[in-house]
């Protein structure tokens, strides 16, 4: 037994030598930092897009998740200096439709079908309305490019044509600021993040081409972009400016759902006849969504897709279009007769998806140009979206794609960022500030930010989301500033 | 001595406080304590029922018959270190956990020169847990693989030299996997719990050169397992493949060489090399009947191999064991994930044995295995989740051999 016992007393001294403490070093790697950059304030300019509008509204739990206020909390965590990022946030569920005065916010309320649109709640209220300086994020929903010097006064805005209350909402009083540019100036940021214009074409694209009836002209874009830009660098000339070029709005969920989900309802040897640009009255065309450049149905056709072949005139009564156009007869089978079409308004046709393409592949000349004339950085936000559409996008096991609802990049409304794009977004945005500035900023870590929330239960049905079309008037005031 | 055991016992619970992986690949080597303790050399000599495991011609020069059975504790602590895109200081860690795969041989001499035998072990295993909601959830959760071989065994002595053996290999296990499933719209979790069986086959020769001199090689047959079983989801959204779900999993073939030298009457040494042909395990692809569809992992491992030195030095009825072992990761940087955080690794081994008497011996074994800390950054993009991983595993065997 001695033996054993002078055995139990080597191997428990081996082990102790050997473990050395039970613990891990953690390992040598690059630490989150600026480089030699200093953020000390950070302001971001833009629309919906910044502002962290999601699912047809602007509330809280979304803004949440605006890329701008990922980004400023990646700028934290690399040690930047900067405030509360302050946001115009909007208590959930957000603002109001001003058709209904009911939440405006789209929610997944059924997977029969899908069904989806407002709840009816009550709407929020504006939360951070006591803050005594500028809000950080700029963003403003349907804001476009001339907005960004436009002096005109935030409640003629919230009147018509326009109806659009959101300036009231971000700028509040003129006494922050006339403009945004004087109000992101107020705040003197040492890193801007600027992204608009997308809205110069996305109007007339979500709105099939008819309101307005042509993008924001190249030559009026060039301009105006190079008029804020100028400014822009004027009014903070050693500030880091990070810009966004447009996606071609074709590679969102808002023009690619609806065409697919129609194309098995059509009956052998029937064509879906539809109304080309400016048509009001007999089709102009037809289709089986075969061809090359087959038109894109939008996603506010949605509520009149399950009306095909029947003798309806639905469509006009919803836009008080009474009696219909001369020609149009509503006793004809909806959207496949001649005489009774798909609509104008809800189709973007192959010539609207020549002018659309156009019109972004002009405009992000234009920015291109101006960015590297003004020493900003450039984030190539249409070749992220055109990569993701054709080859969708992985991230620790998370497949994205541009689909509707299952491809998790978008939110319910089809055009905006879900909270996850948010962040998708906003690693694009640190990826090229990490590379311009030798900064190592950390990504935002998707996996983490939520879904959009599903009821318990099965997606059946014909899978034509069932969005009420009186929701889209939302569409047509966030981007009709022309009318 | 009981409270020498005491704090022996003591301080292994301590270490299995902390967390989960093992061997390279899913592979577990610890298939005796004897062996173990010396590093895993022993396909040379093979003196006791862990020939069945490490060559079974090793049976053929045990005379009696004898039964040996045992566990190994394992206990592996892992940490990630990113991903790196997200923040290089973020840190996750594997969750503690405990494994105890056992060994049970019995073999029995018929006649002379001919050895039955049979034997259970698992030859293949893994186990890792995170966080349910940590950066890799929609990669791995929970995985939990585990093999039971059931080898029964015979060998024959040719001449006094030389000995072959050959057994069949039928092997039962299951595998749980558990993940988060990116739908874009809510997390749903899926839980797969298979259960498959194979078989396969093992051979092996020993030849003594000299009295001294001994050389060994063996051979492991590839295993095709078909697996079967259910996949659940919660919440059960339609799009999703709840029911019926099969995969087929290819076990690697497994060689030994090994050549033993006996220093001195008391002292004896062994070197081997084990090649493990983990280019068997190219993908994962888990097939759901609900729909047709397949989910495919590539993971296209490489062949590997391991080299175990070790020793045995005789001091009365006491064996006090030492061995050292170099274990080369199949799993290629591209592929590295958290479901099986692979790295090449050193393993320092000690041990003894102790004779009581005529029939009754104990043995103990202890491995530190250490990994390489492992920084991968260009996942492929089906895993897109680099970062650096820093693993380490204690594993702790006894084995009680009675010979009748």
């Amino acid at each position: 037994m001695k033996a054993l016992t002078i055995g139990v007393a080597l191997l428990t001294a081996a082990i102790i030598v050997t473990m050395g403490g039970c613990t891990i070093s953690t390992p040598n790697g690059p630490a989150s930092n600026l480089g030699s950059q200093t953020v000390t304030r950070y302001v971001a300019i833009g629309n919906s897009l910044t502002a962290g509008y999601q699912s047809n509204a602007l509330y809280a739990s979304a803004q949440d998740f605006s890329f701008p206020n990922l980004i400023a909390r990646q700028l934290r965590l690399a040690g930047a200096t900067i405030p509360n990022f302050e946001q115009p946030l909007y208590g959930d569920p957000g603002n109001a439709d001003p058709t209904t005065g009911k939440a405006a916010r789209y929610e997944l309320i059924s997977l029969v079908g899908p069904v989806i649109g407002p709840r009816g709640l009550t709407a929020g209220a504006p939360l951070n309305t006591g803050l005594t300086r500028q809000y950080d994020n700029l963003g403003i929903p349907g804001a476009v490019i001339f907005d960004f010097l436009d002096t005109t006064s935030f409640t003629i805005k919230a009147g018509p044509p326009r109806n659009n209350a959101f300036f009231s909402l971000v700028l509040r009083q003129s006494a922050l600021g006339k403009t945004i540019l004087a109000q992101a100036r107020a705040l003197r940021p040492d890193l801007v993040t600027f992204w608009l214009g997308n809205n110069d074409v996305l109007g007339y694209a979500t709105s099939g081409g008819v309101s307005p009836s042509a993008p924001t002209s190249a030559a009026i874009f060039a301009a105006l972009y190079a008029q804020a830009f100028d400014s822009l660098r004027a009014s903070l000339p050693n500030a880091k400016i990070v810009v966004a070029n447009i996606p071609n709005v074709t590679a969102i969920p808002f023009f690619n759902t609806l065409g697919p989900k129609v194309k098995p309802l059509i009956p052998p040897g029937v064509y879906l006849r539809y109304q080309k640009h400016g048509n009001t009255s007999l089709a102009f065309d037809s289709t089986r969504f075969t061809e090359a450049n087959a038109p894109l149905l939008t996603l506010t056709g949605s509520a009149y897709a399950t009306l095909l072949g029947a003798n309806t005139g639905k469509w006009y009564r919803d836009k008080g279009i009474l009696p219909p156009p001369a020609g149009i007869d509503t006793t004809k089978p909806f959207g496949f007769h001649p005489q009774n079409p798909w609509p104008d308004a809800l189709t973007l046709d192959a010539d609207e998806q020549v002018v659309a393409g156009a019109a972004v592949n002009a405009f992000n000349g234009t920015i291109a140009t101006l960015a590297a004339a003004k020493g900003a950085a450039l984030v190539d936000m249409n070749a992220f979206f055109t990569s993701v559409k054709a080859n969708g996008y992985s991230s620790g096991g998370q497949k994205f794609t541009a689909d509707y609802i299952t491809g998790g990049l978008f939110s319910l409304d089809g055009v905006h960022p879900s909270s996850k794009g948010g962040g998708v977004v906003a690693n694009q945005f640190i990826k090229v500030m990490n590379a311009t500035w030798a900064m190592s900023i950390p990504m935002v870590d998707i996996s983490s930010i939520p879904s959009i929330p599903v009821p318990f239960g099965k997606i059946s049905g014909n899978g034509i989301p069932a969005i009420p079309a009186s929701s889209f008037k939302d569409f047509d005031w966030l981007w009709g500033q022309s009318n | 001595m009981n409270k020498t055991i005491h704090s022996l016992v003591v301080f292994f619970v301590c270490s299995v406080m902390t967390s989960a992986v093992f061997a390279s690949g899913f592979q577990l080597n610890e298939h005796g304590a004897r062996a173990m303790a010396q590093g895993g050399a022993f396909a040379a000599r093979a003196t006791d029922g862990s020939a069945i495991f490490f060559n079974p011609a090793g049976l053929a020069f045990q005379t009696r018959p004898s039964l040996y059975a045992g566990t190994t504790l394992i206990s592996p602590v892992s940490e990630f270190y990113g991903p790196t895109q997200l923040n290089t200081n973020q840190k996750s860690e594997l969750q503690s956990q405990l494994f105890t795969p056992i060994n049970i041989y019995f073999s029995y001499p018929i006649m002379e020169g001919l050895t039955a035998a049979v034997g259970v072990n698992n030859p293949f295993g893994l186990g890792t847990k995170w966080n349910e909601n940590w950066a890799g959830k929609y990669l791995t959760t929970k995985v939990y693989l585990e093999t039971f071989f059931i080898s029964p065994t015979l060998a024959y002595q040719i001449t006094d030299q030389l000995a072959i053996g050959a057994g069949v290999n039928y092997v039962t296990g299951s595998v749980l996997i558990e993940r988060a499933v990116f739908t874009g719209a809510g997390d749903p979790r899926v839980s797969l719990d298979l259960s498959a069986s194979g078989w396969g086959f093992n051979v092996g020769a020993m030849y003594k050169i000299t009295p001294e001199l001994s050389i060994g090689a063996s051979y492991r047959s590839t295993v095709k397992v078909d697996a079967k079983g259910t996949a659940k989801f919660t919440p059960a959204l339609s799009v999703l493949p709840a029911g019926d779900a099969t995969t087929k999993i290819k076990l690697p073939a497994v060689a030994f060489v090994g050549l033993a030298y006996k220093v001195s009457e008391e002292l004896e040494l062994e070197a081997d090399y084990q090649y493990n042909g983990w280019s068997s395990y190219d993908e994962l692809a888990i097939e759901f009947k609900s729909n047709n569809s397949k989910s495919v992992a590539p993971k296209n491992y490489q062949d590997s191999f391991i080299l175990r030195f070790g020793g045995e030095y005789k001091l009365d009825a006491l064996r006090l064991r030492a061995g050292y072992l170099y274990d080369k990761s199949p799993v290629k940087d591209q592929f590295v994930e958290p479901m099986l955080p692979d790295a090449n690794r050193n393993g320092i081994n000690v041990g003894f044995g102790y004779n009581f008497n005529e029939n009754f011996s104990l043995d103990f074994a202890y491995l530190l295995l250490l990994f390489n800390e492992r920084k991968v950054e260009s996942t492929i993009p089906e895993i897109n989740f680099d970062g650096t991983y820093k693993s380490y595993v204690n594993l702790f065997a006894i084995d009680f051999g009675y010979t009748f």
